[in-house]
């Protein structure tokens, strides 16, 4: 079996439903935040493959994948900050008794 | 390249390290306002100066300086001006990270400038980032409960937004082989509709675009972060996010929807119609939601719900427009610069009003008209306004964007849309009432400081200006929207 | 020839007052001063002296109009362009002089009546803001002006109703007379948008001009004209959104007596008049008008009958005789309906402003408390006389003489309307003079039980006693417009001004009537109706407890008003389903809500109470629903794209 661009779109795709899953399914909002870090990498794999098939020229897709790695990165850092912060506030970190805002 | 362009973003860039800096020595914390606002106006000034001129777009076709660019640009200093004025009185009773504050606006205002430039789908993600990642902090910058619990939503439920964003930019890159918007479009009209109707990966790309983006201006069903949001950030934030953000919002869509899948008729016409549907249930849940809210953040909230769909008419309206018609672009900058006014004006008046209230509760505004009648009359004339009736600028700005939908056979739509506007009026004027009509809880005066007064003032300003003479305002728009005529 | 920045100055006097009064004033004098008062009087003044101009100008000018340049205020796009402009022909210059003649009088009057209040100042700077918009609307000559001031008149309808806002039923009331004009508004807005659609203008005289070459025809003018009629419907209470009128009272009584008997709901016959051309070409849109017109008449009057507050009486009388106006447009033309506007408006007045002056005296609007207020009041007694006599049709008053033409012309044209409007002429006059008897007749039975009983400042004690000059001169110069203001058309020249009939001598015109046989009728319906109620309220040779016991099922439906208020009710309870799904069992509290409307604005407040309780508070459910959206559009597309 040759591996080609299908094969990794499908990879991708099945993280990124992973990664979805996850968010909406776990409680602990640092398991969110790495679901979602899931969710990004999958795209990242999208963007690699797409250029080595699409535009094996060039090397669009892996430029782009790495500057969503630097976001995610940037992403995380605030994230985590903040789940600091509403661990001093609430003592917990479970995103279903989070919910003073509602209604 | 020509660098001179790029200078009202390194402005902002220089001042907001500046601000940083500056935090860690001075006492005085009143003057960190008091830079952002000479950065912020002489990045305006820059921008103004650029107006009306035909530049070369800058970092390899990354940033465009066209005229559209530079109306957003306007707006968004602008915006960030009456936020930072705004937030003066609001942000000296933190101990701390005062700097921070103002270093984060000047920084999110940076990334939705660079938003409405880009042509590009690797800088619009960044543009967005940046833009999103400083509005977390700043969500959460009281610590308390609410804050940060504001925070957290907006940061996770922002996170997998753009998450689906990039995997449709990744299927727009992989199906046709370019980042670049005008590439994008070159490759999408050349390939034979068959190819185009086999392949899903485009329309489904179109798809999550259209969520991705419809998180950051809050179309349902991507608004539910929106009243919790709201609610639980400081209010000059909840003011910059429910009008610089979505305006934003609104920029990159109008940019990428037109250039780069204005054409085929049927492409547009499909994402046409998706907003069409999506104008017509977000304005109707906005403003059905909101009419049972105490709080009057969080109805401001739901109405800015509602608000998004009234735009979205007109990105409906530029769908299904020929090409050079261009009233559905350019209702839309009308619209989003007469919102700007009157939301900020809105937010403007709470803040004064809760800085003594220590309430958001509508029915601790009763009596306010004997309390604090400027306050009251103002924040009387924004509602006003997002009701839409004249002389507020919320009313030419529904008849414009109304009319340009009309004229591309959106009837339905418009009809929904005035229906609307009729609902919304019931919890808009309820505030108006407890206001005017309400037994004051207390006589005393309700004290503002004079920055909040000037911001105020410059709103109403706004609104009344729009309102009765929008002639100047009209042009200003068409011209920005007229990069979008062939 | 009156220049025309005198002519926009009519509508920007009362609106300097308007602001001087709100952001002057209000913030810097003392409540008890009378000077918003004074700067209110001198602005309508000023209009008024300038509508009396405009008014010769007119008559003298060809055509009847006067152009007025237009200044252009928006271009939306080419073909887009929005024209400040204003039209000043007959009709206008009519309206003009009703509006700020009623207004002026009011303005005075209140100076006595609204003294002491602690809203004083509010008071008149929403009056100013009032007559500005309600000059604005006669003056528009293009729809979405016309609709924006229309909408200005219905908020200052709204602030005025609810001016004691601390009685709920004052607010409630604002709230349904908001709501229910609201509905009809919706009918006008559409009409414009299709008139907009079908001809890209909404300059009225484009549009007369394309309904009378033929452009403008068909369905879509029908349409557009029934949709206009609707906003017409709303406004002027006309059947079945006059449920709001009534409520309306609770305002202070000058406000109804502008506002809610003179000008405002007036605006809808106007607008007819003013939209006249499109109407004539659509004889279904014109029989609409006259057959809703001619129920409405006979309608109210029946209600009018068996109410015992005398605000109440008039207000069902203001909708019966905004009908008859419906019906002179629907059946005759504009010169005859708007005819009896112009001298609706002062008899109509003088009647609020009188019930103003009794309340003053007693306290109450109950007349089953008042009794021998004549001895007390003279001035109030005359005056209220004359213009009962007016409304209920007694030659030579002004009543007489609009009546007798609506009258001819339903005759003319829609006979069983005709007989509708023959018994609503015995009616009016039998209510009116009910009305006379119980307040005036007999001996005083005590006023307000509690002097503190009817809100604001509107309470008493003690002896009745004639109100002070301020409060009777206006009444006495309305007294002499109610008999001299139908002498216009004696001669034919009122409905010459208005475009078409002849003239002829004055004592020709003064004495014709009695050659006709259907003056004769009416006369003689009237004058039972008269007899009828002096037997009943004044020598008591009848019992009006019999009399009601005898039609006891028909007083009782006109008592509870048809149980129009009910059968919206049941509506709502037909909604109970909707509502149960949502809302639960919201309506049992509040059973004395009315109105169809109403019913409709809970079911949405219902939903949105429901709906709010989506938004848990939990994040991942937000995931969730943005999850399904994608979906749900990706589906959509799939199937439908």
């Amino acid at each position: 079996m040759v591996i080609g661009l299908q094969h990794y779109l499908i990879l991708s795709a099945i993280l990124f439903s992973i990664g979805l899953y996850g968010v909406l399914a776990k409680r602990n909002a640092v398991i969110i935040l790495m679901c979602i870090e899931l969710m990004l990498n999958a795209v990242n794999i999208t963007l690699v493959a797409f250029s080595r098939y699409v535009v094996p020229a060039m090397l669009t897709g892996q430029v782009f994948a790495i500057f969503v790695i630097v976001v995610a990165a940037a992403e995380a850092a605030v994230g985590l900050a903040i789940i600091l912060a509403i661990y001093r506030g609430f003592e917990d970190i479970d995103v279903s008794k989070i919910d003073l805002l509602k209604w | 390249m020509n660098l001179a362009l790029f200078i009202p973003e390194i402005t902002l860039l220089v001042i907001a390290a500046i601000v940083i800096l500056l935090d860690l020595f001075i006492e005085q914390k009143r003057w960190l306002a008091q830079v952002s606002i000479s950065g912020l106006v002489i990045a305006g000034g820059v921008t103004i100066a650029m107006w009306g001129g035909s530049y070369p777009a800058i970092f390899n076709n990354m940033l465009a300086v066209d005229n559209f660019a530079i109306f957003f640009k306007m707006l968004f200093l602008g915006i960030a001006f009456l936020v930072i004025l705004s937030s003066t009185d609001y942000v000296s009773k933190f101990s701390k990270f005062q700097g921070e504050y103002y270093a984060l606006v000047l920084l999110a205002t940076l990334g939705m400038m660079l938003m409405a430039a880009t042509t590009n789908l690797i800088a619009i993600y960044i543009a967005l980032e940046l833009t999103s990642i400083s509005l977390y902090a700043l969500v959460g910058f009281l610590k308390d409960k609410k804050s940060t619990e504001a925070s957290l939503k907006y940061l996770l439920l922002g996170a997998v937004a753009s998450a689906v964003l990039l995997y449709g930019m990744a299927l727009i890159f992989g199906f046709t082989g370019k980042t670049q918007l005008g590439e994008i479009a070159q490759v999408i009209q050349s390939l034979p509709p068959m190819t185009l109707l086999a392949s899903p990966g485009l329309l489904l790309g179109i798809v999550l675009l259209v969520a991705g983006f419809g998180f950051k201006i809050a179309a349902v069903p991507f608004q539910m972060w929106v009243p919790d949001v709201y609610e639980g950030a400081p209010t000059p934030i909840t003011a910059y996010l429910s009008v610089a953000s979505k305006a934003a919002g609104f920029a990159v869509i109008l940019r990428v929807f037109f250039s780069a899948f204005g054409l085929p008729v049927w492409l547009s016409l499909n994402w046409g119609l998706i907003f069409a549907a999506l104008a017509a249930i977000s304005m109707t849940v906005g403003n059905i939601i909101a009419i049972p809210q105490a709080n009057i953040k969080r109805m401001l909230g739901y109405s800015s719900i509602a608000q998004a769909g009234y735009l979205m008419v007109g990105l409906a309206a530029m769908g299904m427009a020929s090409a050079e018609n261009i009233l559905g672009q350019s209702g839309v900058l009308f619209f989003l610069a007469s919102y700007a006014f009157t939301n900020m004006g809105a937010f403007i008046a709470i803040i004064a009003i809760s800085n003594k209230l220590n309430s958001d509760l509508i029915e601790d505004y009763s009596g306010m008209g004997k309390r604090a009648p400027l306050l009251a009359l103002a924040l009387t004339l924004c509602l006003i306004s997002l009701i839409g009736m004249p002389p507020a600028a919320g009313f030419m700005a529904k008849f414009y964007i109304f009319n340009a939908a009309i004229q591309n056979g959106l009837l339905w739509l418009v009809i929904i849309a005035v229906i609307n506007s009729v609902v919304s009026a019931y919890y808009y004027l309820r505030v108006v009432k407890v206001m005017w009509l309400g037994e004051a809880a207390s006589a005393e005066k309700v004290p503002s400081s004079g920055a909040l007064r000037l911001a105020l003032l410059l709103c109403c300003i706004g609104v009344l200006l729009l309102g009765v003479i929008p002639g100047y305002a009209i042009r200003l728009a068409q011209l920005a929207a007229n990069i979008f005529a062939y | 020839m009156i220049p025309h920045q005198m002519v926009w100055l009519i509508f920007l006097l009362p609106l300097f007052s308007f602001v001087i009064i709100a952001f002057v004033v209000r913030p810097l004098v003392r409540p008890e001063s009378r000077i918003a008062g004074y700067i209110t009087i001198a602005a309508i003044g000023g209009s008024l002296a300038l509508s009396i101009w405009a008014l010769f100008s007119v008559m003298a000018a060809p055509h009847h109009e006067i152009p007025v340049p237009d200044i252009t205020w928006v271009v939306i796009e080419d073909g887009v362009t929005i024209h400040l402009g204003l039209i000043m022909d007959s009709l206008t210059a009519v309206m003009l002089i009703v509006v700020t003649v009623v207004s002026l009088m009011v303005q005075i009057y209140s100076q006595g009546y609204m003294h002491g209040d602690p809203g004083y100042h509010r008071y008149y700077a929403f009056m100013s803001l009032f007559t500005m918009s309600m000059l604005g609307l006669v003056l528009a000559d293009n729809l979405v002006f016309m609709f924006v001031f229309w909408e200005m008149v219905g908020l200052c309808s709204y602030f005025l109703i609810g001016f004691w806002f601390h009685k709920p039923s004052a607010a409630d009331a604002a709230k349904k007379a908001f709501i229910v004009t609201r509905l009809g508004d919706f009918g006008f807005l559409a009409g414009i948008l299709l008139l907009y659609l079908n001809t890209g203008t909404f300059d009225i005289h484009e549009l007369h001009e394309l309904a009378i070459t033929g452009v403008l025809a068909g369905t879509v003018l029908t349409w557009a004209a029934i949709g206009i009629f609707a906003g017409a419907v709303g406004k002027s209470a006309q059947f079945p959104l006059h449920v709001w009128l009534p409520d309306a009272m609770e305002g202070p009584t000058p406000v109804s007596a502008l506002i809610h008997a003179a000008t405002m709901v007036a605006a809808g016959v106007f607008l007819v008049a003013r939209m006249f051309p499109l109407f004539q070409h659509s004889t279904e849109a014109l029989t609409t008008v006259a057959i809703i017109g001619g129920i409405t008449a006979i309608f109210a009057a029946s209600m009018g009958l068996v109410m015992n507050d005398i605000k109440r009486v008039l207000a069902y009388s203001t909708i019966s005789q905004l009908g008859y106006m419906m019906l002179g447009l629907g059946t005759g033309g504009v010169a005859i309906g708007i005819f009896h506007l112009f001298n609706h408006a002062f008899f109509k007045a003088l009647l609020f402003l009188g019930a103003g002056s009794v309340n003053h005296a007693t306290g109450t609007f109950d007349m089953r408390l008042m009794g021998g207020l004549r001895k007390y009041m003279p001035w109030t007694y005359v005056t209220f006389v004359i213009a009962s006599l007016s409304i209920a049709g007694i030659w030579p008053l002004s009543g007489f003489w609009s009546k007798d033409e609506v009258v001819i012309s339903a005759f003319a044209s829609q006979p069983v309307l005709f007989y509708l409007a023959m018994i609503t002429v015995f009616m009016t006059a039998f209510y009116m003079f009910r009305a006379v008897f119980m307040t005036f007749g007999g001996e005083y039975r005590g006023g307000a039980p509690d002097a503190h009983g009817h809100g604001g400042q509107e309470s008493h004690h003690g002896q009745p006693h004639e109100s002070p000059r301020v409060m009777t001169i206006p009444l006495i110069i309305l007294a002499v417009l109610s008999i001299f203001s139908g002498l216009w058309n004696v001669t034919g020249h009122f409905g010459a001004f208005m475009g078409h009939g002849e003239t002829h001598g004055f004592l020709e015109g003064l004495f014709h009537p009695f050659t006709l046989s259907l003056p004769w009728i009416s006369l003689i319906l009237a004058g039972l109706g008269i007899l009828l109620a002096y037997a009943m309220y004044s020598k008591f040779w009848i019992s009006a407890e019999r009399v009601g016991g005898m039609f006891k099922p028909l007083h009782t439906l006109f008592y509870r008003k048809y149980w129009f208020d009910e059968l919206y009710e049941n509506i709502i309870v037909k909604n109970a389903l909707f509502r149960g799904l949502f809302g639960g069992f919201e309506q049992f509290d509040n059973k004395a809500v009315d109105g169809a409307v109403n019913g409709v604005a809970n079911g949405v407040i219902a939903s949105g109470r429901a709906i709010r309780y989506a938004q848990t508070g939990q994040l991942q459910l937000y995931g969730l629903f943005m999850g399904i959206g994608i979906l749900a559009i990706i589906f959509v597309i799939y199937f439908f794209g």
